[in-house]
């Protein structure tokens, strides 16, 4: 493996950098090379975040170049479309169906487009794309707040990622505070379980 | 109800405390941040000064999260000069101490810094500045290597978490040897970069100063400042010869070609991988240690090359050095970065993308990738996209306090603002924001504003701000008396930057309870003769305060109290307790009225109808007190 470029993009709260953090504690314990880019401050109070993970023996700088991405991880789907600079036909799309509305759309007064709509455009870039229903997920494992595991779970399951699901769990269980671990590992499981059905 | 935002504010690790485990060898995955927590323990530094600032923050929360398991003294201090002092005062008396503010805190510190350098230090003493190329949470991006340069101390600049750590250990030897503070120079790309950090010994530290008195060396006066700067100039010819033999300065890749590269810092990183893309055969010189450069050790790499190209993040600090090290050392050398021919950028943040275009440019390649045609097809999507700014939380207080400012002040005021979240309320509809500097400038900008206008002119700051600089400013408002209104919007935080303490929330950075300094008080004890606090969520109270404070004849101070709305949110949240989201009624008559006030990120548009996202209301009820058909129910929270 040369490099394995991760792009986490989402609206500041929505738990983007937990889940780099985890993809990132993963590595290492797999002895892996590994670089987490994140910006706090400004972008976080509902603005959009853009977060990265790359993994790989050369990895030096921690920010993915344009079309690189081997996984785009987009939060919400405008997000998902900010962030397709990072997306090529090699790159794989998950793209999670939770809506968090601009608020230059309601003051405009303009609809939120759908998500066939959105998918299509995703589509120009890469075949490889795949809407998760997370929000029904991370409610049906407890809590909208597992959000970002339930997409983790996903990428688990492409089979995609250069690190072990045993890994991912053990730093899930790390990072999430103890009261809440039961319900990230059983969100974890739901996006696992998603992709598998789904293919 | 839910709340669907993570309002994990401390973006650390979970247990900080797992920092303090002497593991040495231990493999960890660090943010920059705790790695140079990690490395604070491991070269027994004893006392940490900070004020919070983006991107530099974590570093002192760490810290506050640990301090006294680990045996050392940390504090918030009011402001980054007061930071330096403290710290300045500890390393006199020989302890080990370190400060860490983001870039433009050196700034508010330069006063100090640059006699400091003269005193010099006993216990070794490191000053961490934290650069923010692309102004992602700073109001300029200015380059601090040159604040190295000015001081004539040492500068150390890491490029990942692995070297922040181990710099900060090989800082406080270079400072004790040098009886120098030694400058940290990171990048926001450094500090908040999570990278695998091998863990060394854990050093115990130990607080206990003692004076050794030496007036000539230690008070500045003139006479003593003119042999004192002779002893500097000695001092940066001794620093000199550490850096020429410094193992962080040393040739990483050596090529076949006569092609070399001269980087530092972030930069490296997006030069070695810009190098590899290109498949370039050439030579690399990184240099950890900037200030003084080895003068030596950079003749010799550019008599062993025909073209050398400096690649670094903003001004051409290194290149402009570096021609005028082969002027003398190596003249017919050809030198290529962004001075004269401007191959990389001098402004925001460098990629390894801009990198390659520069060396693609230089080395006259073609681009392995076709980024040209990739921009084209996203500017496709781009131009479509609707923006997402930054924007004050839902159940925000100073959505209130704008709302309230503006009702009262109208629309013909002047508003000179701050540095805070408060910044965001220039964003519409709120408009609120007409002059931003720096920390504690709206107070005083606004007298100037006032006295050239002749207009009402209202100052806004928030708390943390206020005892960070606006005090002078206050009281020069008093003595000359100034007519402008001071609006403290009190959230009880440090909000923007991750809610750190500050004197008026009642609690220390070592966790200690501390009696709460009332902005009242101080207000009034500035001579101010207007001083009046009230809740902004209380519209017509705050509306009737604010009237009454701007016909005050002389400047008025009124302070809009009411706790961030994330810090109510956590305590909830602890509590166990839940809140109703507010409700549209029927009657709604779709005026939009709501939404073009306020713009809270709660309130949307579905289907033509307003809206109320009941994962994000926080039940704070100013919809429905705006609301002219009061067509908006719900019970507002009690906190």
């Amino acid at each position: 493996m040369k490099e394995f470029n991760i792009v986490l993009a989402g609206v500041g709260g929505q738990g983007t950098i937990l889940a780099a953090e985890i993809l990132g504690v993963a590595a290492v314990k797999d002895g892996l090379n590994t670089r987490v880019s994140e910006i706090h401050g400004m972008a976080q109070r509902g603005g959009a975040v853009t977060s990265s993970v790359r993994i790989g023996e050369n990895v030096a700088s921690p920010t993915v170049l344009e079309g690189q991405a081997d996984v785009l991880i987009g939060f919400e789907p405008l997000e998902t479309l900010r962030n397709l600079k990072f997306v090529s036909e090699r790159t794989f799309v998950i793209m999670s169906d939770e809506r968090i509305p601009p608020t230059e759309l309601a003051a405009k007064n303009i609809a939120y487009p759908s998500i066939e709509e959105i998918l299509e455009k995703i589509r120009k870039f890469t075949e490889s794309v795949i809407a998760v229903e997370t929000e029904r997920l991370a409610k049906e494992a407890g809590s909208i707040l597992t959000r970002n595991i339930v997409l983790l779970g996903v990428l688990a399951a492409s089979g995609k990622l250069p690190v072990k699901d045993e890994s991912l769990i053990e730093a899930l269980k790390e990072l999430v505070p103890a009261k809440h671990v039961e319900t990230n590992v059983k969100a974890f499981k739901l996006g696992y379980e998603y992709v598998k059905k789904k293919t | 109800m839910r709340i669907s935002l993570q309002t994990r504010e401390k973006i650390t690790l979970p247990d900080p405390t797992m920092l303090l485990k002497n593991e040495s060898g231990k493999q960890m995955l660090l943010l920059g941040n705790e790695a140079i927590v990690r490395g604070i323990l491991e070269a027994g530094i004893s006392m940490v000064t900070t004020y919070p600032g983006t991107p530099a923050s974590e570093i002192g929360d760490t810290t506050s999260e640990i301090a006294s398991k680990a045996g050392l003294y940390m504090e918030y201090s009011t402001n980054e000069m007061v930071a330096v002092e403290v710290a300045a005062g500890a390393a006199n008396v020989g302890v080990r101490a370190l400060t860490a503010m983001k870039h433009v805190g050196l700034n508010v510190a330069a006063d100090a810094l640059m006699t400091l350098a003269y005193i010099g230090v006993r216990g070794g003493y490191v000053i961490v500045t934290a650069d923010d190329p692309e102004c992602y949470s700073s109001q300029n991006e200015q380059d601090n290597r040159y604040y190295a340069l000015l001081s004539s101390l040492p500068c150390m600049e890491p490029s990942e978490p692995q070297e922040a750590k181990d710099m900060i250990k090989t800082a406080v030897e270079i400072s004790e040897k040098l009886e120098l503070p030694v400058l940290l120079r990171t990048t926001t790309r450094v500090n908040h970069t999570r990278g695998p950090v091998t863990m060394g010994k854990v050093a115990k530290p130990s607080l206990q100063g003692t004076l050794v008195r030496d007036v000539k060396r230690m008070v500045m006066i003139p006479a003593h400042a003119r042999l004192m700067h002779v002893k500097l100039l000695e001092k940066v010819e001794k620093a000199r010869e550490i850096s020429e033999n410094s193992p962080y300065n040393t040739v990483t890749r050596k090529g076949k070609s006569q092609i070399g590269i001269v980087s530092s810092s972030s930069a490296y990183n997006y030069a070695v991988e810009a190098v590899e893309l290109l498949k370039l055969d050439a030579n690399i010189l990184k240099l950890g240690m900037t200030n003084p450069l080895p003068e030596k050790l950079i003749g010799q790499f550019l008599k062993a090359n025909k073209k050398v190209i400096i690649i670094e993040e903003l001004e051409p600090f290194l290149e402009v050095q570096i021609k005028a090290i082969a002027k003398d050392l190596a003249p017919n050398i050809e030198i290529y970065g962004k001075t004269v021919k401007q191959y990389f950028p001098r402004k925001g943040e460098l990629t390894t993308r801009l990198a390659a275009e520069g060396l693609a440019q230089i080395t006259v390649q073609k681009l392995p990738l076709d980024f040209k045609r990739i921009d084209e097809t996203y500017a496709e999507v781009a131009k479509e996209l609707p923006s997402r700014p930054p924007i004050l939380c839902a159940g925000c207080p100073h959505r209130a306090s704008f709302f309230v400012i503006k009702r009262a002040c109208g629309d013909k005021a002047n508003y000179p603002t701050d540095i805070g979240c408060y910044a965001l309320g220039i964003a519409p509809p709120l408009n609120v924001g007409d002059l931003l500097i720096c920390m504690g400038s709206g107070v005083s900008t606004a007298q100037g504003m006032s006295r050239a206008t002749g207009e009402p002119t209202i100052a806004i700051i928030g708390d943390s701000t206020f005892f960070h600089a606006a005090l002078p400013g206050l009281v020069n408002a008093v003595y000359n008396n100034a007519k402008i209104t001071l609006a403290v919007l009190d959230n009880s935080t440090t909000a923007m930057t991750g809610h750190q303490p500050h004197p008026g929330t009642g609690v220390t950075g070592m966790g200690n309870p501390s009696e709460k300094i009332s902005i009242e008080k101080v207000a009034e004890g500035c001579g101010v003769k207007f001083v009046k606090s009230v809740n902004p969520f209380e519209i017509k109270e705050a509306t009737a305060v604010l009237k009454e404070a701007l016909q005050h004849n002389g400047p008025s101070v009124v302070i809009l109290r009411s706790p961030c709305t994330l810090l109510t949110i956590r305590d909830r949240r602890r509590k166990g307790m839940t809140v109703k989201a507010f409700r549209i009624t029927d009657k709604c008559t779709d005026c939009m009225t709501c939404i073009k006030l306020l713009g809270c990120p709660a309130l949307t548009i579905e289907n033509g109808k307003v809206h109320i996202d009941e994962t994000l209301c926080t039940a704070c009820g100013l919809c429905a007190s705006v609301c002219p058909y009061k067509t908006i129910e719900g019970e507002e929270a009690s906190t």
